[in-house]
């Protein structure tokens, strides 16, 4: 479980805190999703959560610690990040690009252990990455490099799972087998927080939607108390409207064409 | 010009003067003032060690194959009979002639030490250049002897005569030919004493603009002829300088040696300048000059020449 | 991967125990190579005995050594610094040690101040960059480091310049020759020295190897792994600058090294930073031998400088490695 307290977080020589005073709860077996419009504060949290933004105030803790007390390796035990942008200088093959992901429990003089490849055998499957596990990562489309990375993420076998903006770049098909992966981790108990300014598929498969605004939190709860017309409307800054897909029963956002005077 | 010995008095009087005239002209040349109170074993004395230039201590038996990596040291050599001992030399030891039939090893900056062991010598004479403390160190430590000399002043060719006698066995060839060359220096200051002294610029290089300093032998030579250098007061070898305290120095000659001359005369500046201010050019003799050995009486003799016309020798 | 990493370390093991007996086989005096080894025991001609262990052998070693050295700290910057044209001499510790070892010669300075002058000048050098990324970035950013090892560089050639232009030629020649490089003035104590300083940073470099991994795939994915970014950065950083600093007092400027030797290495098919490391350091021990042999066969009886060979011979592979890359 991933819980921010009232998290103040600022950049170094900034006027404004990036995100003020936010308060999020990602529970175990459940999707939790972080949207905004652009300079909300998203990828600030997720900083934040990775110790390279220190907090001004509030607290983020993980399965009930504090991370600011805990060791970055110990921490990355307990939540795997997959970060959003990720470019490596130099190609590597996929399966040790995934093997990476158990650097959190490889100490400098450990070795290489069956348990953890079986780790990397288990996330290669739950990610569904095992036919570009022989390739190198610069031969690898937008899509699949994305899966890998979250199988990397899979391998640390950490309790929560925090992904920015895992579905850019990705045509539908990907986006639907990200999202469902997701869901069915979730399902299995991992707590999962993911950052996306994909409304629409947020709004189809997280079971609790967060809406940042300047750094704030303008509301959350589940997807039909936040998808609502007039808030995303005054947070987005366009004219909305909001329409309950018949298919599959979620509310699903509309953007009207110019603006509303 | 030879001087006569009229009585054995007066030829005391002579053997003191040119003593005088050898530790004056040594004084004159002074770099390394220990290096002067710790002279070497004088040829027939007791001690037979000796400490080189670059301090270190070298014992003064005679050596039976010798390496020689100056052009000043080669020389000396073989006009003190030692040549047949020599069995490699620097590639620009071209004096006298017959050292062109000793084999090259090389450079003499940096030599490469391989090539000289393979020529198998028991001593190596070097250039106490910090350059060559490398190969001196390699030298040692491979259990051949080496002495390093230094050839910046007139004082350094007294030393390294005594030197390169004691470890060739040619001691007294070696005093002779120093004294040989002493009398001459000395014959020369004398007669040049009474004669105005041009003031005079050894012109060195063009960019950036450097002049011979006091601290060379080709200086005290200058000034045994009777010339005064402009920069005397610059104590280093070569001195850089610029154009402006050339011309507010206002020599009279200007001397150079033939592949500097080339810069001077094809240079607009120089020309320009020399020739509004009347400077003399004069091209010197470097074959005599460039390095501090046994010519250098003849090349005393050839830069009054160029400094007093009409001086008829000393 | 693991099943290749033994038989690639073994075909380098063996490439560079043959650069090292053709090091010691070959030069200006001819040794057959039975002759040779008996002069390694000690035994035969007490010349040829002296050539081969006296003189070759020990400017061997350092060659090595250099390599070696050169190679670890290039491997470990590219992957930090996540650019393939890092290189060591390019964040100021070349700059600095010339600093130093101009200040020592012009100084008049007796033959063990250089070296030691240098290693204080890159010392120097190498603090002073880690201040102004620090100052200018606020954090040890891979890139501040970059520029601001560039700056120093900058900085201490201007230095170099006003030292030299007023200097006696002595002076000029004597710093010219230290900044292009050579082993000639190779001995076992400086053997000893460098050989203590690459075992002490190549072994720390080793334990922070996988740190490097994941610095490798950038700064949040590695702090997502659980790396310190900034410490480890600057621990990779530090250790790097200092070994090759170790091999700049010891034998000057051998530039290219440090650039080619990890493309050389990743050119083997080897990924991580351990293997990189130990194949890099195979790799750039066997160069900088060869260019060492090459520097006293190829002009007798001068010698070229150690770092015109290493130029000469890194530019072409390093061509055919950009093309290859395409």
């Amino acid at each position: 479980m991933i819980k921010l307290t009232e998290v103040v977080a600022r950049y170094p020589r900034a006027a404004a805190p990036a995100v003020n005073g936010v308060s999020i709860v990602a529970p175990r077996g459940r999707v939790t999703a972080v949207v905004g419009p652009n300079g909300s504060g998203k990828s600030t949290l997720v900083r934040a959560l990775l110790g390279l933004i220190p907090l001004e105030r509030g607290a983020i803790a993980v399965d009930g610690e504090e991370i600011a007390r805990l060791d970055p390796r110990e921490r990355a035990r307990r939540v795997a990040v997959v970060p959003q942008r990720e470019s490596p200088a130099f190609p590597l093959p996929v399966r040790e690009l995934i093997a990476l992901g158990r650097r959190p429990h490889l100490g400098a003089l450990s070795t290489w252990s069956a348990a953890d490849t079986r780790a990397v055998d288990d996330a290669i499957m739950a990610a569904g990455v095992g036919e570009l596990v022989e390739r190198s990562s610069d031969e690898l489309s937008g899509g699949e490099w994305q899966r890998v990375r979250i199988a990397r993420g899979l391998a640390q076998r950490a309790s929560s799972l925090v992904l920015d903006e895992p579905t850019t770049f990705l045509d539908v098909a990907h986006e639907m087998s990200v999202f469902e992966l997701l869901a069915g981790l979730a399902r299995d108990g991992m707590a999962v927080l993911l950052v996306s300014h994909q409304l629409n598929l947020v709004a189809r498969f997280a079971d609790e939607i967060v809406l940042l605004h300047h750094g704030r939190v303008a509301a959350a709860g589940s997807p039909s108390t936040v998808m609502r017309g007039d808030v995303l409307e005054r947070v987005y800054e366009w004219p909305v409207v909001v329409v309950r897909d018949p298919a599959v029963g979620a509310p699903a956002l509309v953007p009207l064409r110019g603006r509303r005077d | 010009m030879l001087f006569a010995i009229a009585s054995r008095r007066l030829a005391l009087q002579r053997a003191l003067a040119v003593t005088c005239a050898a530790l004056a002209l040594a004084c004159a040349g002074r770099g390394d003032a220990r290096r002067d109170s710790t002279p070497p074993a004088s040829g027939g004395s007791e001690s037979t060690i000796g400490v080189d230039d670059f301090g270190d201590t070298v014992a003064l038996t005679p050596a039976k194959r010798i390496v020689s990596l100056s052009p000043m040291t080669t020389e000396l050599l073989f006009t003190i009979g030692a040549g047949p001992l020599l069995v490699g030399r620097t590639e620009y030891d071209v004096w006298p002639a017959a050292a062109k039939s000793v084999p090259s090893v090389g450079p003499g900056i940096r030599p490469n030490v391989e090539r000289i062991l393979a020529a198998r010598p028991d001593l190596v004479v070097l250039y106490a250049a910090n350059d060559n403390r490398g190969a001196a160190r390699a030298l040692r430590a491979a259990g051949v002897r080496t002495v390093a000399l230094k050839s910046d002043h007139l004082g350094d060719f007294a030393r390294a005569a005594r030197f390169l006698g004691a470890v060739s066995g040619r001691d007294s060839a070696a005093q002779q030919a120093l004294d040989s060359v002493h009398a001459t220096l000395d014959r020369v200051a004398r007669s040049v004493r009474g004669l105005p002294k041009p003031r005079v610029l050894w012109f060195l290089w063009d960019n950036p603009p450097m002049v011979l300093g006091s601290g060379s032998y080709q200086s005290e030579l200058l000034a045994v002829a009777g010339g005064e250098n402009v920069y005397r007061e610059r104590r280093e070898p070569a001195a850089q300088v610029s154009m402006e305290d050339i011309l507010t120095r206002d020599p009279q000659i200007v001397f150079a040696d033939p592949g500097a001359d080339i810069q001077l005369k094809t240079s607009a500046r120089w020309g320009g300048i020399a020739a509004r201010r009347g400077w003399r050019i004069v091209t010197i003799d470097d074959t005599l000059l460039n390095r501090p050995g046994v010519t250098l009486g003849m090349a005393a003799v050839s830069l009054a020449r160029a400094l007093h016309p009409g001086w008829r020798g000393p | 991967m693991t099943a290749r990493l033994p038989s690639v370390l073994g075909a380098l093991a063996i490439v560079l125990l043959l650069a090292m007996i053709a090091g010691v086989a070959f030069g200006n005096v001819h040794v057959a190579l039975p002759v040779t080894w008996r002069a390694l025991r000690g035994e035969g001609d007490p010349l040829v005995v002296a050539v081969v262990r006296d003189l070759r052998l020990p400017r061997v070693m350092l060659a090595a050594l250099v390599g070696g050295g050169l190679a670890v700290s290039g491997v470990s910057l590219q992957s930090t610094l996540r650019n393939g044209l890092a290189e060591p001499y390019l964040l100021g510790v070349s700059g600095g040690a010339a600093v130093g070892a101009v200040l020592a010669v012009a100084a008049g300075a007796g033959w063990l101040a250089v070296p030691v002058a240098a290693f204080a000048g890159a010392v120097a050098a190498v603090l002073v960059t880690l201040g102004v990324a620090h100052a200018a970035g606020g954090r040890a950013d891979g890139r501040m480091l970059l520029m601001a090892g560039v700056v120093v560089g900058a900085f201490a050639n201007a230095a170099i310049m006003v030292v030299l232009a007023n200097a006696p030629p002595d002076t000029i020649r004597d710093a010219t020759w230290w900044m292009m490089g050579s082993v000639s003035g190779a001995e076992w104590r400086t053997v000893r020295a460098l050989a203590l300083y690459l075992a002490i940073g190549a072994v720390t470099l080793w334990l922070v190897a996988r740190d490097v991994d994941a610095l490798a795939l950038g700064e949040e994915a590695a702090a997502a792994l659980g790396v310190r970014v900034a410490r480890a950065t600057r621990l990779v950083y530090l250790v790097a600058a200092l070994v090759a600093a170790a091999t700049v007092s010891a034998a000057g400027l051998v530039g290219f090294v440090g650039l080619v030797v990890p493309h050389l290495a990743r050119a083997t098919g080897l990924r991580s930073q351990r293997a990189l490391l130990a194949a890099g350091m195979l790799i750039g021990a066997a160069l900088v031998v060869a260019a060492d042999l090459v520097a006293r066969v190829a002009r007798p009886p001068a010698e070229l400088p150690l770092g015109a060979v290493t130029a000469l011979v890194g530019v072409p592979f390093f061509l055919a490695r950009l093309r290859a890359l395409r």
